[in-house]
C-alpha cells in the first residue's frame, strides 16, 4: 500500500502531519511533504490523517507495492 | 407487515451519514440501510465549497460536483433516498414521515441532520435592496460561485470560518468584498480571543477587503443608500454567514433534549429513546476535553469521527460486535485566508490566558504562535503562517495537548 496526495486538490493546510508526523510534513515554505510508504503500525494515523484533510486530497492506493 | 432483516435509518446525506452507514456495513451488518438526503446529492466535500475558484465553464455546477464528490461504497444493502425530507419522528413507535408523504418504519434510527444556516431576513431571500444568499449545501455553493464570477460587489456579513473563506474566495475572483461584523472585533473571536481578532482582521483589511465591525457594520446590514431600486437580478449580491442553526425541528414532540441539536451520551446514543443515535453536527456529546461539560461541534473531522462511531453503536446494540469507545475527538481544523494557512487545535474557547510562543501578531504572514491556557494547563493552540517556519514546534505542542 502507497499514500498518493492529489497536488491538484491539496492546499497544504497541513492537518495530515499532525495526525501522521511520521509520513506528512510541512517545509519551511509551508509545501506539503510526503512519504509514499509507510510501516503497516502506522495505518491508524494514515487513515486519520485522509480522514483529517479538509480536501480529500489523500488517497491509499491499496495495490501498490 | 413481516420484517427479516432489521432496517436501519440514517436521517442526512452528508459525512456523517455515511460514515455511519460505511461502518455498519464494515460490522457487517446484516440489515437493510437507508438513508435519507434532502438535497440531490449524494455526499460532497463540504470544506472544499468555499476553498478554490472554479473556471467560468459552460456547466461550473457539474465542474464543482465533480470535483467534490465523495466516494462511497456500492452495497446493495444501502439504499439512498435523495431529494427527501424526513417531516417528523415518531420514536416511541419508530415511524418516520417523509415528504413524499411515504412513511418509513425502522428499528435503528441515526440522527445525522445536521444544521442550516441562521439568517436575519424571514422568508422571502430578497430584501429591497440585495439579493440575499446563505451557503450551506452544493446547490448554495453552486449559485455563489457562478455569481462571484460576474459579481462586482458583494457584502458577506460575519466573521466566522465560512465568511472569511468566502469573502478570500470572491477577492480571488476579483470581486469587491464588503465584510460586516456586528457583534465583535474581528474573525473567530469566540474562539480565539480579541487580540488575535484584531489581528486577522487587519489582515482582511490588508488584503483590500472592507472590513466592518461594530455600529460601521450595522449600518451597512442592508444599504438605506441604495434606493433606485434595480430589477431583481441586479442587486448586489449580500451573503449571510453568521452561524447556524441545528436540523431539530422534525424530532419535536419526542423528549428529547432539542435544546441545541440532539444531546447524546459518549458513543453517540440518544439516552431517552432506545433504537436512536445521532452524529456529525448536530451531535450534542460529553465534551472529552473537559469535565461535565457538552459541546458539539461543526468540522468535518468530528463529523467523520462522530459519524464511526454512531454506526459502530448501531451494530452494537443489534448485538454485533464491533469496537465501540468513547469519543475521543482530538479538535484540530485549518484553513487559508488570504494565504494565510490558520491552524487551531484543542479548545482555546475554555482558556483564561494566552501565550504568544513565536512570532508577532502585527506580522501574522512571518508565523505566529499561540499557547492558550486555563490556569497552567494547556487547553488548546493555535498556528497562523504564510509559510510553516514554526509548523515543526506547532505539532510538538499539540503532542503534549494529546497527552493531557
Amino acid at each position: 500500500m502507497k499514500i498518493f496526495v492529489d497536488r491538484i486538490k491539496c492546499q497544504n493546510h497541513g492537518l495530515c502531519a499532525i495526525s501522521a508526523p511520521a509520513n506528512f510534513e510541512l517545509d519551511t515554505d509551508g509545501e506539503l511533504q510526503y512519504h509514499e510508504s509507510f510501516d503497516e503500525e502506522h495505518i491508524d494515523d494514515i487513515e486519520d490523517a485522509i480522514d483529517s484533510c479538509p480536501l480529500q486530497a489523500i488517497l491509499l492506493n491499496r495495490d501498490a507495492a | 407487515m413481516t420484517r427479516g432483516e432489521p432496517c436501519i435509518g440514517i436521517v442526512g446525506a452528508g459525512i456523517a451519514g455515511l460514515r455511519a452507514a460505511n461502518a455498519l456495513l464494515k460490522c457487517k451488518v446484516d440489515a437493510r440501510i437507508v438513508i435519507f438526503g434532502d438535497e440531490t446529492h449524494r455526499t460532497y466535500n463540504r470544506p472544499g465549497l468555499t476553498k478554490k475558484r472554479y473556471p467560468s465553464s459552460d456547466a461550473p455546477g457539474t465542474t464543482i460536483a465533480e470535483d467534490l464528490k465523495v466516494n462511497g461504497v456500492e452495497n446493495k444493502a444501502l439504499t439512498w433516498r435523495l431529494d427527501t425530507r424526513v417531516e417528523t419522528a415518531d420514536l416511541r413507535e419508530k415511524v418516520l414521515r417523509l415528504s413524499t408523504g411515504e412513511t418509513f418504519a425502522y428499528d435503528a434510527l441515526v440522527i445525522a441532520s445536521g444544521v442550516r444556516p441562521r439568517t436575519s431576513v424571514e422568508g422571502d431571500n430578497e430584501c429591497e435592496f440585495h439579493a440575499h444568499r446563505t451557503l450551506r449545501g452544493l446547490d448554495d455553493a453552486q449559485h455563489i460561485h457562478s455569481e462571484l464570477q460576474t459579481s462586482k460587489k458583494v457584502t458577506i456579513a460575519g466573521a466566522g470560518f465560512v465568511a472569511c473563506e468566502l469573502a478570500s474566495l470572491a477577492k480571488e475572483y476579483g470581486c469587491e468584498v464588503v465584510m460586516l461584523e456586528t457583534r465583535r472585533h474581528g474573525p473567530f473571536e469566540s474562539i480565539l480571543g480579541r487580540r488575535i481578532a484584531m489581528a486577522l482582521g487587519r489582515w482582511i483589511t490588508q488584503n483590500g477587503v472592507t472590513f466592518l465591525t461594530g455600529d460601521s457594520a450595522k449600518e451597512l446590514l442592508c444599504d438605506p443608500g441604495a434606493s433606485n431600486l434595480e430589477s431583481s437580478s441586479d442587486r448586489p449580491l449580500f451573503i449571510e454567514a453568521i452561524g447556524s442553526v441545528p436540523n431539530v425541528e422534525w424530532l419535536r414532540g419526542n423528549g428529547l433534549d432539542l435544546s441545541d441539536g440532539v444531546r447524546v451520551d459518549a458513543y453517540m446514543r440518544v439516552p431517552e429513546r432506545e433504537g436512536v443515535f445521532a452524529a456529525g453536527d448536530i451531535a450534542r456529546y460529553p465534551d472529552p476535553w473537559t469535565t461535565e461539560d457538552l459541546t458539539r461541534m461543526e468540522f468535518w473531522k468530528n463529523a467523520i469521527d462522530t459519524g464511526d462511531l454512531a454506526g459502530r453503536s448501531v451494530a452494537s446494540s443489534l448485538g454485533y460486535d464491533s469496537k465501540t469507545s468513547r469519543i475521543g475527538y482530538f479538535p484540530s481544523i485549518a484553513t487559508e485566508v488570504f494565504g494565510l494557512r490558520i491552524q487551531i487545535a484543542g479548545n482555546p474557547k475554555t482558556s483564561d490566558s494566552m501565550e504568544i510562543v513565536r512570532g508577532d501578531l502585527d506580522q501574522l504572514d512571518c508565523g505566529v504562535l499561540v499557547k492558550f491556557l486555563r490556569g497552567e494547563v494547556m487547553v488548546g493552540a493555535a498556528y497562523m503562517d504564510k509559510g510553516a517556519r514554526f509548523n515543526s514546534v506547532y505539532i510538538e505542542l499539540l503532542k503534549s495537548l494529546k497527552a493531557h
